[in-house]
């Protein structure tokens, strides 16, 4: 208690030197919490991104699909997979597609793009698609004959809401199909390929023209928990058996993630250079306060204070700075990674750059906002850390100070 | 000796064939100036077998007309090629189409031949260099390598012709990678004439399990009159009905 009490006066007694070390460690640990907070952010906005646009978080499709995407490799029996996923409860929402290619005509031109049916409803809760409108109406369940257009794809077409085209393809029988198409709505999603090639009717239309009733390409599906993604997609394979293939975006957008490790992994780097300063400067600091008071501690020494007792002080200044000073340095950042998570940070433009343009050219998502991630128990483990690191900081002007016999330390100038 | 300087000029006329002249006589072989033929599709694919009927008008290598007979749903879909361009006229929504460059590669009426295979965009005389890889005492062997700057979609061809009449046996597509994507096998010769033409051709793709395309030639008249009319796009919708 008397160390506890010596260490408080100490501080008291060298306020400057005591406050610059909070400050410091303030700075440090926010610094710290929000850099990881705004990478975490960052990274989770892209995959939700990336995923909600379209492909989803997990998607069902034939085993041999991704090898031969043709239609003998179809999900073959969806009404009994649909019932098998309305019994999970770590299951959110999901929707059946049938990914094929037609050739789309006006009385000007034909071009090939993609041609998708969705179930409109159930669509909704698993991709954006409904969200991307931008003229017209979306898809509904009794729709015939309605298409909804990529605005890109619209633009190449020359046709716009209302008007009428054709479209000729194979169906999923390989027998011919044909029919007139008039465009309900387009749409505009972050990827700009994406609006360039995709047109969606509704599935049970889609079913009767071309052959392909219970059938299905995929499978969307959206987990309870997107955390616990891993965990469902393991169950899952067990419920559906072999013959279906269950993916989740790890899986489908390997690429992404893969992209997002590297970034992760120059995080880090960039982290432990920050690491690496801030512990020195902090021992640095340590090390001139503890060297300015070696009279004193040889003072303290020659009264009958053991080594042991001296190495105590020191470290209950530092703790007690530290808590201090990482208190604040949290609680400032705990507050400003759940702001900013709230009201995400934009960057719609970099200098004079559009950043949406500037992504489009290689077709990736673009996002002009970026959220921190607000995660408590992180943000007490980062706080942790930099308590930890205030700590380490001080052992080596202890080891110094072990080196000096009271005579010494008092005769120190 | 009369019988060894005859036998040593045809040596000789043999000796000097070269790859382009071999895949020339099987380009000559298999097409002449008119022909009408009428012809059995049959697609095969592990879920099932789908038969169509069709008929056939050909000018040389480059006008052909093409109209669908059977199945009933199907029947009066037209197609017309002239060179490498490709329309099709569909009567179910009375539409005039141009099959556009991007979809060659796309599979025609469900088969295992693609939309380029019909057009013959590319053409194995104009875009591909034969190379002789392998002679043995009834077929040549040839490697068939694109030219320089030449738009086609395989990355090689190897094709086995029989020695006597150029009669192609077999041909064997790889991508640009070097992997075999399909195989092309010509069977039941038969005379027409001076020709000696393989009347049915099966098309196995690598890649799809248990399908097959077997195209069979019912009927074939070369030398057929043919009006000029039926290759223009008019045609199209006229000779649909």
């Amino acid at each position: 208690m008397i160390l506890l009490k010596m260490a408080f006066r100490e501080l008291l007694i060298h306020k400057k030197r005591s406050v610059i070390t909070v400050l410091l460690c303030a700075f440090s640990t926010a610094l710290f919490i929000f850099v990881n907070a705004l990478n975490d952010g960052s990274h989770k906005q892209l995959i939700r991104s990336s995923a909600e646009t379209y492909p989803g978080y997990m998607q069902l499709t034939g085993r041999a699909f991704e090898d031969n995407p043709n239609y003998d490799n179809l999900i073959f029996d969806t009404p009994r997979i649909q019932n098998i996923l309305k019994d999970q409860k770590w299951i959110s929402a999901f929707s059946a597609r049938f990914e094929s290619y037609a050739l789309y005509a006006t009385d000007e031109q034909s071009i090939g793009g993609m041609f998708t049916a969705i179930e409109p409803e159930s669509e909704a809760e698993v991709s954006r698609l409904k969200r991307s409108l931008v003229s017209g109406e979306y898809l509904s369940s009794k729709d015939t004959n309605a298409l909804y257009l990529g605005v890109e794809f619209a633009k190449r077409l020359k046709v716009k809401v209302g008007d009428a085209l054709s479209f000729i393809s194979t169906g999923a029988d390989y027998s011919f199909a044909a029919d007139h198409l008039i465009v309900k709505g387009l749409f505009k999603t972050k990827l700009y390929e994406f609006d360039n090639s995709a047109a969606f009717v509704n599935k049970s239309y889609f079913d009767e023209v071309m052959h392909s009733t219970d059938s299905a390409t995929h499978i969307i599906i959206t987990p309870a928990e997107i955390s616990q993604i891993d965990a469902v997609t393991q169950r899952l394979q067990k419920v559906v058996g072999g013959e279906i293939e269950v993916k989740n975006y790890k899986m489908i957008l390997e690429d992404l993630v893969l992209a997002m490790k590297v970034d992760q992994i120059f995080s880090y780097i960039t982290l432990a250079i920050f690491f690496v300063v801030i512990f020195f400067v902090v021992a640095i600091f340590a090390f001139l306060s503890v060297y300015a008071r070696i009279r004193q501690i040889g003072v303290l020494r020659a009264i009958g204070t053991t080594p042991g007792q001296v190495m105590q002080l020191l470290l209950l200044e530092a703790l007690i700075l530290g808590i201090i000073g990482v208190g604040i340095g949290g609680a400032a950042s705990a507050h400003a990674t759940h702001y900013y998570e709230e009201h995400p940070i934009s960057f719609g433009f970099w200098g004079d750059v559009e950043i949406e343009e500037y992504y489009k050219q290689y077709n990736m998502v673009a996002e002009v906002t970026i959220p921190t991630q607000y995660n408590p128990p992180k943000i007490a483990v980062e706080m942790l850390i930099m308590l930890m690191l205030n700590l380490a900081s001080v052992l080596y002007p202890m080891i110094i100070l072990r080196r000096f016999t009271p005579i010494e330390a008092m005769r120190h100038v | 000796m009369k019988k060894v300087f005859f036998f040593m000029i045809i040596s000789m006329e043999v000796f000097a064939i070269t790859p382009d002249k071999i895949i020339k006589n099987v380009e000559h072989n298999l097409q002449s100036n008119n022909s009408y033929s009428q012809i059995t599709m049959t697609v095969t694919t592990a879920r099932g077998e789908r038969m169509m009927k069709m008929e056939s008008w050909n000018r040389g290598h480059e006008k052909s007309f093409i109209k669908v007979l059977y199945p009933k749903q199907d029947r009066g879909i037209t197609f017309l090629k002239i060179d490498t361009t490709m329309w099709q006229y569909v009567p179910k929504i009375e539409k005039m189409i141009k099959i556009p460059s991007s979809m060659m590669m796309q599979s025609w009426m469900g088969s295992d031949f693609t939309n380029d295979d019909m057009a013959k965009e590319s053409s194995i005389v104009d875009d591909y260099d034969p190379v002789l890889s392998l002679e043995d005492a009834h077929k040549y062997t040839l490697t068939l390598h694109p030219k320089e700057n030449a738009a086609v979609v395989w990355g090689r061809i190897t094709i086995e012709v029989e020695k006597v009449h150029f009669i192609p046996l077999k041909a064997i597509y790889y991508d640009e990678d070097g992997i075999r994507q399909r195989i092309l096998y010509y069977s039941n010769i038969k005379v027409f004439g001076s020709r000696h033409l393989p009347t049915v051709m099966t098309l196995v793709p690598i890649n799809k399990k248990n399908n097959k395309t077997v195209v069979r030639m019912d009927k074939v008249d070369f030398d057929a009159p043919i009006d000029d009319e039926r290759f223009t796009k008019n045609a199209l919708i006229r000779y649909s009905q």
